[in-house]
């Protein structure tokens, strides 16, 4: 039996990337420290901020949500009903009442009500279904968060997401995407900050922390995820880390020191303002005003709720 | 044995040829490694080798999740 490295009493949780074993309360006092520190070391963002944070529901958004309220930051969450089924509403009672439980803000989108769900905007589109998605999404937290006057978005990313997407984009050299890959993405253009507070947490130390901390996670997973090649990578991740622990993380964050400043200096592309909604994009008008304009809907827009 | 095993909002039932097994081998019954899943019984998470008796109940947590 493994003992708390701080208190000897036994451990409930051991990290074998850090070579540590910690009882409930250490663990939970541990990740918080971490997230603090790395909020800190990136200046994500302080006290002062208004933050939106992008809740799913599922466990890496709803701890990130439960630690940034614990570390006394001003937060308030945003839900973007993307209209899948069942999945859907099992993810929105969920945020709702983890806000409900803190006495939160939580605001709401339907996107089914905005342009169409995922389901519908799937049948017309050709490419993978978890990159639509991905952009929509970005797309409504930039959007509801300047419209609402937030300075800074917080997302969920993980340590598993962020070194499956660099492996994915190492695989195919992707420059223009690898150079975006930083957990601070700065305001401007259009844009407000984007920070990923939980890139040095795995996943598996995400639901620890929810599970540790009685949060009620949606564990089911997207219908759509199936066979999605992220999770092909996060699993072949987790073999190498399995032999050598401490390989993800040090993939990624040596990425960030030694690789991205070098790829920061060629610059970017030009962006501008969409012409029909005024999000910021690289072309005319932006990819969600070509969906909505594929749909028939036109620019019609709906405000979220709260 | 039989375990019943909550995985994912749904309940399974697992058989073993043994009269005990352990969370890493339910773990390993399921497909999932460690590195991203773990088993819960009576609210605690267990250790790879803590055992499970016949007729128990577990739940099992697989934190990789797509898109």
């Amino acid at each position: 039996m493994r003992r708390c490295l701080k208190c000897s009493a036994k451990s409930v949780v051991y990290l074998p990337q850090h070579r540590l074993a910690l009882c409930k309360e250490h663990y939970l006092e541990w990740y918080l420290k971490r997230v603090e520190d790395t909020i800190k070391e990136f200046r994500m963002f302080d006290r002062t901020n208004r933050v939106l944070v992008a809740v799913s529901g599922g466990k890496d958004s709803l701890s990130l949500w439960d630690a940034l309220l614990s570390l006394g930051y001003k937060m308030d969450g945003l839900y973007i009903n993307l209209g899948i089924g069942h999945y859907s509403e099992l993810s929105r009672k969920v945020c709702e009442e983890f806000a409900k439980s803190k006495k939160a803000v939580l605001h709401t989108v339907e996107l089914e009500k905005d342009m169409a769900s995922i389901p519908s905007l799937k049948e017309m589109e050709k490419r993978p279904v978890c990159s639509l998605c991905g952009q929509i999404k970005r797309y409504y937290l930039n959007r509801y968060a300047r419209e609402l006057g937030y300075e800074v978005i917080a997302t969920g990313h993980n340590l598993d997401d962020e070194t499956a997407t660099l492996f994915s984009n190492t695989l195919s050299w992707q420059l223009e995407y690898l150079k975006r890959q930083y957990p601070v993405l700065s305001e401007g253009n259009g844009f407000v900050r984007k920070v990923k507070p939980l890139f040095k947490m795995s996943e598996k130390e995400n639901a620890l922390y929810a599970f540790l901390r009685g949060i009620n996670f949606v564990e089911e997973e997207c219908p759509f995820a199936e066979g999605a090649s992220s999770v092909e990578y996060k699993r072949l991740l987790s073999q190498i880390e399995e032999k050598s622990p401490g390989t993800k993380l040090r993939f990624y964050t040596e990425f960030i020191r030694r690789v991205h400043p070098i790829l920061k200096q060629e610059g970017g592309v030009p962006i501008g303002a969409c012409s029909v909604c005024g999000e910021p994009t690289t072309s005319d008008v932006c990819s969600v005003c070509r969906l909505k304009a594929r749909l028939s809907l036109g620019s019609s827009s709906s405000s979220p709720s709260s | 044995m039989k375990v019943r095993v909550l995985y994912r909002g749904q309940t399974k039932e697992l058989e073993f040829e043994k009269d005990r097994v352990s969370a890493g081998e339910i773990l390993r019954a399921l497909h999932l490694s460690k590195e991203y899943a773990f088993v819960v019984k009576d609210d605690e998470v267990l250790d790879d080798k803590d055992h499970i008796k016949d007729g128990e109940e577990v739940r099992v947590i697989n934190a990789i999740s797509g898109g």
